[in-house]
């Protein structure tokens, strides 16, 4: 009896233990440099979160600081899912939606997880390094972060708890006919051996091409033609599956599929053309709700959208046929952007899709830029350089790396089963959370890595200010004022696309105070070469104001009074200046 | 007393369907269409219903009447379509007859094929023919600012003259680029330098430069054009297209109810395209690259086939011919849908002959007027007259040109005619779409237990199955043959499931099985768009 008190007592302190360190004052911990050392909200970065999970860390980041993070769902995915939000600013400064703002997005594709778990780390630094870090009061004081963790909670949900493979099910789940025969999603994989995943299934073919490697049975090689093999020969019978509609395919109708990525409304081509494209532009409700979004907040300037795998930096144009649409002073700017991200992210490499990955319309990418004149970017999380912090270790590695670091978690080895259709053939292979899933040791620091890639992005967008404004009495009553506009950062107020185009109103620089007769440009001011607006002189409608740059204007102005001088920019934000 | 009496006419109209009551001497407004709509859904109850699919920025409904014997989906079925554009009140007149003649005179043609009408796709606009200003408006409520400059609706018209129509402004200005026509002064025409010719005028739409940029009437009430928001070429970032394709609601809710209509193998459009007077060409180095913009080879000869039919109805003299305009509706329903796509405005200005006094023209504006002078139409040219411009204090300014409306809609008078010929060429059509069948069964007894099942399956219909186009797409489905077998039976050689993608006009596909077992096998042979065939066979 006593003893069991005792070892009631010995569990209730073990279990108590871990509560109580983490609740410890900040005696107790010492700050490794570049990370919250006692957050409000503990979370773990070594594990992956379902749709509900992601929700629920972000409302806790949100209950926890009210004053830097409104929570709001932009909409509804096509189960009923909220899509959340995180719009993230200093909230005792300005008016959040006027900051220059930057958007942020994870998980498009549903079996490319991480950027859910990259979006949460932002909000969650954000937040917890408020207090200590000057670089991010500096940021939330004006810029503004929409992070939306998952724009695909269904299909996350889907990825995770259903079986599938690393590669499934990238779609949404609104239920299609892939192959044409008027039932929908009527035959997809089967986890044939209860392991949660789907792995490949093989068989012993004496004419089959492969054969297991005898150096590691979880691997199987193929047959050259000169070789000669007295090993048992295999054949691959694809992914584990039933022909579940007995028209004599296996796993020919899966949930979906269409790709969301092919569906927004940026050149967007249907599918006999562009695989993947659903009805039209936005015909998903995911997709819908963040064009909605986009569109109500005309103060985005930069966004960033997280995928898997293969470690790239990515900016369009996504199609071949879209090359014009990228100018030469843009893509200035995204190669600066991407070039420092080469640096910050080890083993990452910046392309253009088009020409590296491969030619598709419909992208998120594209529409973000060509259609709102928003410098966007899509990193592909994850390359197996990260296994070893080496470039080209070959396909060997993932087999490796599975063995050495992560010791045989993540491979289903090869079993036995009887297969209605195949008869007896052997079902194995690695799970879906690895090779493209980073694995949980390396997680927060590809977080971390991603996400001062989208704060040197963000530090980019355009930051103005009045500089100067110099004063000069013409007599008569009259004043001349010169404004001079600064913004001194790379990225412009307006994007060439958005100026070609006029995607987004001009910017307006206003005088009031005093009597306004007269307004101009100044082109020159040593030569005194102006271009005078003869409507409305006092507000400027000045088209651009580029990045790095200043742009001047002037009033003449009759009578005296306080003057004070107003920028309005859509993408560069509210500020004034008095004289 | 005077209310009651009112009910019970109004409850007598509406019992007897008032347009069968008194001619109808005028385009039906938003009401009067629903109106008719109504009534041929009460009349006809057992073949027509209505569905609201989208109430629009405006607040009117964008109608679905579907005509149909039994379940509309079991057929194949023919969509049309009418308001591509709201300046165009005869597609919505056209489109409405089409379904009063079909259940009024040949309820017939529903045994085969199912319709579903779409009288106007733009009703927000079409209702500013009846508002007290008449312009031509295409776009819907939604506000636009339509030249990008930050103010929305900022520069729209104004009625200079007071005779409630926006027609043109002419000044007098040695800098402008036009002249007056020198067969009729009435007329303005551009001035030609390489004919040795100075512009005299500058013409504007009639209005004042509200917002002093410099542009006349550029940003007024009037959002988004349905007939260009769709996503074959769509026209990034000019008025009336949208923010993006298929941003507003009046497209995204045709389009939603078209996808999921399997059974719709044609579309008939009433809009500017015209394909059936002029069938489009085939060229070569646009079929061929991966963003296709010519109709492909197949199709072309189809298209051939169908304009030769309509023009033996609707003779295709002085008709205008396809103008591919970006996120156009028509292009849309061939490049992007696949379907057997067919448009025609329904009536064009015809052609002024000419004669000893008054001679032909080349000028269209010209024509239409001598046209409508020699038939007797009135009101169709608001005479030049001088105004006082405030945007032109010291100069000669007029305003006058062509009415409003007049020269794409013909007389109401005319209406009822035109809309015969289109119903006789969608009877055509009827008669001429995809129709599958199982012909030539035959079951030979092979012995020890074995039966070889061979059958043809047929396309009676003049149509194939499948435009070339619609072959490469994922929303028509493709033909699916099915053998059902029962418990003892097994297939030794043949598919228990196949998939056929096409078959031509009058063409056949044969096909067989070897089956070991007894009793009876269902074969199912059909695409929701060409009809299915149920056997039963025994071996």
């Amino acid at each position: 009896m006593k003893s069991f008190k005792y070892i009631t007592a010995a569990l209730v302190l073990y279990l108590l233990c871990p509560f109580v360190i983490l609740g410890q004052s900040s005696n107790d911990v010492f700050r490794a440099a570049g990370s919250p050392h006692n957050p409000k909200v503990k979370i773990s970065f070594n594990k992956y979160y379902t749709a509900e999970g992601l929700a629920a860390l972000g409302k806790k980041i949100a209950d926890a600081y009210p004053n830097l993070v409104k929570r709001q769902s932009i909409g509804k995915s096509t189960e009923g899912r909220d899509i959340w939000m995180l719009a993230i600013t200093d909230y005792s400064v300005g008016d959040a939606d006027r900051k220059p703002a930057f958007y942020v997005d994870g998980n498009i594709h549903s079996n490319e997880i991480q950027g859910g778990e990259i979006c949460i780390y932002t909000a969650w630094y954000l937040t917890e390094s408020f207090a200590d870090v000057e670089y991010i009061r500096e940021m939330l004081k004006d810029r503004t972060f929409y992070i939306v963790p998952t724009i695909n909670p269904d299909a996350r949900n889907h990825y995770m708890k259903e079986a599938n493979t690393p590669h499934s099910p990238r779609a949404g789940l609104i239920a299609l006919d892939d192959d044409s025969d008027g039932l929908f999603d009527e035959d997809g994989f089967d986890d044939l051996d209860g392991d949660g995943s789907i792995t490949t299934m093989r068989r012993k073919n004496p004419n089959g091409n492969m054969i297991i490697d005898p150096r590691d049975p979880r691997r199987m090689i193929q047959i050259g033609p000169d070789d000669v093999v007295t090993a048992q020969r295999y054949e691959f019978l694809g992914s584990e599956g039933l022909d579940n509609d007995g028209d004599g395919r296996v796993n020919e109708d899966r949930p979906g599929y269409y790709d969301p990525n092919r569906d927004w409304g940026w050149k967007w081509q249907p599918d006999y053309i562009q695989r993947g494209a659903y009805k039209y532009p936005f015909s998903a409700p995911e997709t819908r709700a963040v064009a909605d979004f986009v569109l109500k907040h005309p103060n985005i300037a930069g966004a960033q959208s997280f995928h898997n795998s293969g470690g790239m930096i990515l900016r369009g144009p996504g199609a071949q046929e879209d090359v014009a649409t990228y100018n030469r002073a843009d893509v200035r700017i995204y190669d600066a952007i991407g070039k420092k991200g080469e640096e910050i992210l080890p083993g990452y490499r910046y392309l253009t899709v088009y020409k590296d990955l491969y030619s598709v319309f419909g992208g998120e990418l594209d529409w973000f830029y060509g259609s709102r004149g928003i410098y966007t970017f899509t990193n592909e999380i994850f390359t197996a350089f990260a296994y070893y912090k080496k470039a080209n270790g070959g396909r060997d590695q993932v087999y490796k790396a599975n063995k050495d670091l992560l010791l045989g978690d993540g491979f289903t080895n090869w079993k036995k089963y009887d297969h209605p259709t195949y008869g007896e053939i052997e079902i194995g292979g690695f799970q879906k959370n690895v090779g493209r899933a980073t694995p949980g040791f390396l997680l927060e620091e590809e977080a971390h890595r991603n996400m001062v890639f989208t704060f040197y992005h963000a530090y980019h967008m355009p930051h103005l200010s009045v500089s100067d404004i110099k004063e000069k009495s013409l007599g008569g009553g009259l004043r001349e004022i010169t404004a001079v506009i600064k913004n001194d950062r790379l990225m412009p107020t307006h994007a060439s696309q958005d100026l070609k185009y006029k995607i987004e109103r001009p910017d307006y620089i206003s005088l009031s105070g005093g009597k306004v007769v007269a307004g101009m440009i100044v082109n020159n001011e040593d030569f005194n070469v102006t271009t005078e607006q003869k409507v409305n002189p006092e507000k400027i409608r000045v088209n651009n104001i580029p990045g790095n740059s200043v742009v001047k204007v002037r009033w003449i102005v009759k009578g005296g009074g306080k003057l004070t001088v107003t920028i309005d920019s859509a993408k560069g934000g509210l500020i004034r200046k008095s004289l | 007393m005077k209310l009651r009496f009112l009910l019970l006419l109004a409850g007598y109209f509406a019992l007897s369907g008032q347009f069968t009551l008194f001619s109808q001497q005028e385009y039906r407004n938003t009401d009067q269409v629903n109106s008719a709509l109504r009534t041929l859904a009460s009349r006809h109850g057992a073949n027509a219903s209505l569905k609201s699919l989208a109430t629009t920025t405006g607040n009117k409904n964008i109608w679905a009447l579907t005509l149909s014997d039994g379940p509309a989906d079991d057929k194949p079925a023919l969509a049309i379509v009418g308001g591509l554009e709201g300046n165009r009140l005869l597609s919505v007149e056209l489109s409405l007859k089409l379904a009063e003649n079909i259940l009024n005179e040949h309820k017939d043609v529903l045994k085969n094929t199912t319709f579903y009408i779409f009288p106007n796709m733009s009703p927000d606009a079409t209702e500013q023919y009846f508002r007290q200003l008449k312009y031509e408006r295409k776009g819907n409520a939604r506000k636009t600012d339509d030249d990008r400059d930050g103010t929305v609706n900022e520069d729209g018209f104004e009625d200079l003259n007071n005779d409630k129509l926006i027609t043109l402004i002419r000044v007098e200005d040695p800098t402008g680029d036009y002249k007056m026509f020198s067969e009729d002064n009435r007329v303005m025409v551009k001035a030609n330098t390489k004919k040795g010719e100075n512009g005299t005028h500058k013409v504007f739409t009639e209005g004042i430069d509200n917002d002093k940029d410099g542009k006349f009437n550029e940003d007024g009430e009037g959002g988004v054009i349905f007939n260009k928001n769709l996503t074959y070429k769509f026209p990034y970032f000019t008025p009336g297209a949208g923010e993006h394709p298929v941003s507003e609601k009046e497209n995204r809710a045709l389009l939603d109810f078209l996808y999921e209509r399997w059974n719709i193998y044609g579309v008939l459009s009433f809009g500017p395209a015209n394909n059936l007077s002029k069938p489009l060409k085939y060229n070569a180095a646009n079929a061929k690259k991966r963003v296709v913009t010519s109709v492909l080879k197949k199709d072309e000869a189809l298209n051939k086939f169908l304009s030769d039919t309509y023009n033996k109805i609707v003779p295709p003299k002085n008709a205008p011919g396809s103008i591919a305009k970006g996120g156009g509706f028509f292009e849309w329903s061939y490049f992007h849908f696949g379907k057997l796509a067919m448009s025609t405005p329904g009536w064009w200005v015809p052609e002024f002959k000419g004669d000893s006094l008054n001679k032909a023209t080349k000028n269209p504006k010209l024509n239409f007027l001598k046209w409508a002078e020699k038939e007797g139409i009135q009101d169709v040219f608001v005479e030049w007259k001088e105004i006082q411009h405030p945007d032109f204090p010291n100069q000669k300014v007029e305003v006058g040109g062509i009415v409003p409306f007049k020269m794409l809609n013909p007389p109401y008078a005319m209406v009822d005619d035109i809309a015969k010929k289109h119903t006789d060429f969608v009877l055509e059509i009827a008669k001429m779409q995809p129709s599958l069948s199982l012909k030539n069964l035959k079951t030979e007894d092979v012995g020890s237990g074995l039966t070889r099942i061979s059958v043809d399956l047929y396309n009676q219909g003049l149509i194939p199955t499948h435009t070339e186009m619609g072959t490469r797409s994922r929303w028509l489905r493709k033909i699916n043959v099915v053998l059902n077998m029962a418990r003892g039976q097994e297939i030794i050689s043949g598919q228990k499931r196949q998939l056929i993608d096409v078959v031509k006009e009058d063409g056949t596909i044969h096909l067989s099985w070897l089956i070991k077992g007894k009793g009876n096998v269902e074969l199912q042979a059909g695409a929701p768009q060409a009809g299915t065939e149920k056997l039963t066979i025994k071996l």
